[in-house]
């Protein structure tokens, strides 16, 4: 169970990203993160994670105060909580199998990790990842000699090396074909209802959101606009998510 | 609009024509200031060295010689007899007529002409004084391309005899190399030092930089944020466990290092059978002992400041508001007392400005007396400390960040022939000197350039791996470290290359290397010798150039 409550952050420019923000997340849910570019997506997302620290507010998850850990603690509870990103970040140098060996290193011993060592279970978990996501023939290959598409797998199968209980992806398919764009989404639709993990997902096409999501909520300069199923989102709803001039195709 | 009124004001031109008029007035007064001379380089004297140098340069002493030769002695009478006259020999084919055949005082000019000679061979006028054993050498000249002879010259000095005394003419038959000269030898020595101690210098100068990269990268340091009671107790601790972890070492090592032990000698002499490996090995070891102290009290600092960050964080997270604020009222008390006096213990310990006079002498007096000032300080500190959330986390990265950026600014601005100096000062003379100046400067050059490397990589993947819950220094091995390695090899090379031009020149301070060999040829006027020195640089230089370029292109 996520739970956020009264969360505003405020960039060092002055810039409000997000205002007074609060919802739940019941585990299991596939929740779409909607709203025009700028709104807070990102920021919001980031935020659960502490990738950027929130200026006030309150974020709930299983029992722990995530808004207030801090060190060991922290890394503790950002390992259980993978991330996919829109322009995939991963390390372009080094190899596929060492780009999802990385999802492990909150739970491997600092030091022998700093070698580069791994225990033999993890590499197993790190090819049958791979496996999952269709790609295990590419493992030795560098991660920068891969497709688009290829990458935000082997995205997907850094997150999963964490054994997460969510995940957290920003824009995963915008950066990706519309056909490349249904499969990552089938991906993270299976992860979500195989393996139970809740899924935070922002996504800019309503296509998308209608098809694969089980709820959205949307942004709108920083503020909540919108929590619901994604049926409920009507004409009159779109505009106040999207403003007047947008334009409705999904 | 106000633009407009400005430029009407001041046109263009005229602001132009003050900027030429400033310029020439600078030009003028660093022509007078730097003593611009047209006329001294045009001296015939002046050119004349000139040319004497460029002749030497070019003639390098780099072989040694076996010449083969042929004499002709004429004789020649001091002082000189009632009649004058000249002197003739004839010996298988070459004639020589000496005119006069004597001499009375050292001005009286004699002339030597002569055929028969090889064509233009070296000939050398030498004279044996009677009952000397030693030749002196009064002229020499070459042959003309018909083997003519023309000579004219004076004795140096008269020494009067019954006998005539014998003047030669040595002339070279024949010049054989006979292998190499003993300044090349000389040379040869020097470049493999002078290479050697590019090579420590470079390693261990990028070994040292590395690590100092990441905390002088912005990026990497921004995020690094602690509590106050964190920070202020890892200042508390750390002259504790630091001080008393380096007190601990030299207690340790003391009984080694102490002049009557008897440990490292044995260990020297027992390996000294295995060469220069023994040496080094030797070296290593005398060195980790000598070490052996800093690395304690570092180790002990690590622990201080880990146990005191690790502590405030514990603190900060789980106790109530209150009990925070106390405890950060306290600490940063003490905590910025013990920094104070610390402070101020060193800088009367440098004796900054001449402060010592000022002091009372030994450490417990100088300790009391600034006790009052620091808890002073340290009191207004923590009443700061008031003033932000009880849980504030202050970004003590970039404290750290800025102090090690100043520190790399600070060193690389000072030439290493200067550091050279002052290590010369320390060490004495020698490429141990040259190393540690080297050292110093790369540390620094390096440090600085790394940590631009890292401020520019792309944020992404750190971001990711920050996701997963690795820790920093993780971050760094997988989200950094592949990023940066190909432009710290460029680095590596370019810095090698720098430190062998370097070292080349290090010796001219003292610092060892072929440097000290050729300042000291040019001092003493040996200019064939310097010629040797100077091609063997050139040849280095050039060849490391390559070398470093084929095996840059080759990594990355
Ligand atoms: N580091 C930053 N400093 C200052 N302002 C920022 C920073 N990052 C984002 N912002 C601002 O915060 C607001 C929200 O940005 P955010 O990236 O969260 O939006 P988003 O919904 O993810 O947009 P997009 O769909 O384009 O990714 C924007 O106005 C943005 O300009
Ligand atoms: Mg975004």
């Amino acid at each position: 169970m996520l739970k956020i409550q009264n969360l505003t952050k405020v960039y060092e420019d002055g810039t409000v990203a997000l205002k007074d923000v609060s919802f739940e997340v019941p585990d299991g849910e596939f929740v779409a993160v909607i709203g025009l570019s700028g709104s807070g997506k990102s920021t919001l997302l980031r935020c659960i994670n502490r990738l950027i620290e929130p200026t006030s507010g309150q974020i709930w998850w299983n029992g722990i105060e995530l808004s207030e850990v801090s060190g060991e603690e922290l890394r503790r509870a950002r390992r259980q909580i993978g991330m996919i990103f829109q322009h995939f970040n991963l390390v372009n140098r080094s190899s596929v199998l060492t780009n999802v060996l990385s999802g492990r290193l909150g739970y491997t011993n600092p030091l022998a990790s700093i070698l580069g060592r791994f225990p033999e279970a993890d590499i197993k978990r790190a090819h049958a990842s791979l496996a999952r996501v269709g790609i295990d023939d590419k493992a030795d290959n560098r991660a920068d000699e891969l497709s688009g598409g290829q990458r935000q797998r082997v995205g997907i199968a850094r997150a999963l090396m964490q054994e997460p209980k969510m995940i957290l992806a920003d824009e995963p398919v915008a950066s990706l074909d519309p056909a490349l764009a249904h499969s990552i989404m089938r991906h993270l639709q299976q992860i979500n209802k195989e393996d139970k993990i809740t899924v935070l997902c922002s996504l800019h096409f309503l296509d998308l959101v209608q098809q694969y999501s089980t709820r959205a909520i949307a942004l709108n300069q920083g503020k909540l606009v919108f929590d619901g199923t994604p049926k409920e989102i009507n004409d009159e709803k779109f505009i106040e998510i999207y403003g007047r001039e947008a334009e409705r195709i999904g | 609009m106000k633009d407009e009124k400005k430029n009407g004001r001041f046109p263009q031109y005229y602001k132009t024509g003050v900027i030429i008029l400033a310029l020439f007035l600078l030009y003028a007064y660093g022509l007078q200031v730097t003593k611009v001379n047209l006329e001294e380089p045009l001296e015939p004297q002046r050119q004349e060295n000139l040319v004497s140098l460029i002749r030497s340069f070019a003639r390098p002493d780099i072989f040694a010689y076996e010449t083969e030769t042929r004499r002709t002695a004429v004789s020649l009478r001091m002082p000189c007899p009632e009649t004058i006259r000249g002197s003739q020999v004839s010996i298988e084919g070459r004639q020589l007529l000496m005119v006069p055949n004597c001499a009375t005082t050292t001005q009286d000019p004699i002339t030597i002409t002569g055929s028969g000679f090889l064509p233009n061979a070296e000939i050398l006028v030498a004279w044996t004084p009677l009952g000397s054993t030693s030749t002196r050498r009064l002229a020499d000249f070459k042959a003309s391309d018909t083997g003519d002879v023309s000579i004219t010259f004076t004795m140096p000095d008269i020494r009067p005899s019954e006998e005539p005394q014998a003047i030669e003419l040595v002339e070279v038959v024949d010049r054989n190399i006979v292998g190499l000269s003993d300044t090349t030898y000389e040379a040869l020595d020097k470049i493999v030092e002078t290479v050697l101690m590019a090579l420590m210098a470079s390693t261990i100068g990028t070994l040292l930089s590395i690590p100092l990269s990441f905390i002088a990268a912005r990026n990497l340091m921004q995020n690094v944020k602690a509590p106050m009671t964190g920070i202020m107790s890892g200042i508390i601790l750390l002259p504790v466990l630091g001080g008393g972890a380096f007190w601990i070492g030299q207690q340790l090592v003391r009984p080694i290092l102490s002049l009557d032990g008897t440990f490292l000698p044995a260990l020297q002499t027992s390996l000294e059978a295995l060469g220069f490996v023994g040496n080094f090995i030797f070296v290593l070891i005398e060195l980790a002992f000598l070490l052996l102290p800093l690395t304690l009290g570092g180790l002990g600092a690590f622990v201080a400041t880990s146990i005191g960050s690790r502590f405030g964080q514990q603190v900060t997270m789980r106790a109530p508001a209150t009990t925070v604020r106390i405890l950060t009222f306290v600490t940063t008390l003490v905590g910025t007392a013990v920094l104070f006096i610390l402070l101020a213990l060193a800088l009367v310990w440098v004796n900054v400005l001449g402060i010592r006079e000022f002091v009372p002498e030994g450490g417990w007096a100088q300790l009391g007396l600034f006790l009052w000032p620091g808890l002073v300080l340290g009191l207004i500190a923590a009443l700061l400390t008031l003033r932000a959330p009880a849980k504030h986390h202050y970004p003590i990265g970039l404290v750290i960040y800025n102090a090690t950026r100043t520190i790399f600014n600070a060193v690389r601005s000072i030439e290493p022939l200067m550091m050279g100096f002052v290590f010369v000062v320390w060490v004495g003379l020698g490429p141990f000197a040259g190393i540690m100046a080297l050292t110093l400067h790369s540390m620094a050059d390096l440090g600085k350039l790394f940590s631009e490397e890292v401020e520019n990589i792309d944020e992404g993947p750190v971001e990711a791996i920050t996701a997963t819950g690795a820790n920093q220094l993780q971050r760094i091995v997988y989200a950094v470290v592949p990023q940066v390695t190909p432009s710290y090899i460029a680095y590596i090379f370019y810095r090698w290359d720098i430190n062998v031009r370097m070292s080349t020149i290090i010796g001219f301070v003292g610092g060892g290397g072929i440097g000290f060999v050729l300042q000291r040829n040019i001092n003493q006027i040996l200019y064939t010798r310097a010629s040797v020195m100077v091609i063997a640089i050139a040849i280095v230089v050039i060849v490391l150039d390559n070398i470093s370029a084929r095996v840059r292109s080759r990594i990355i």
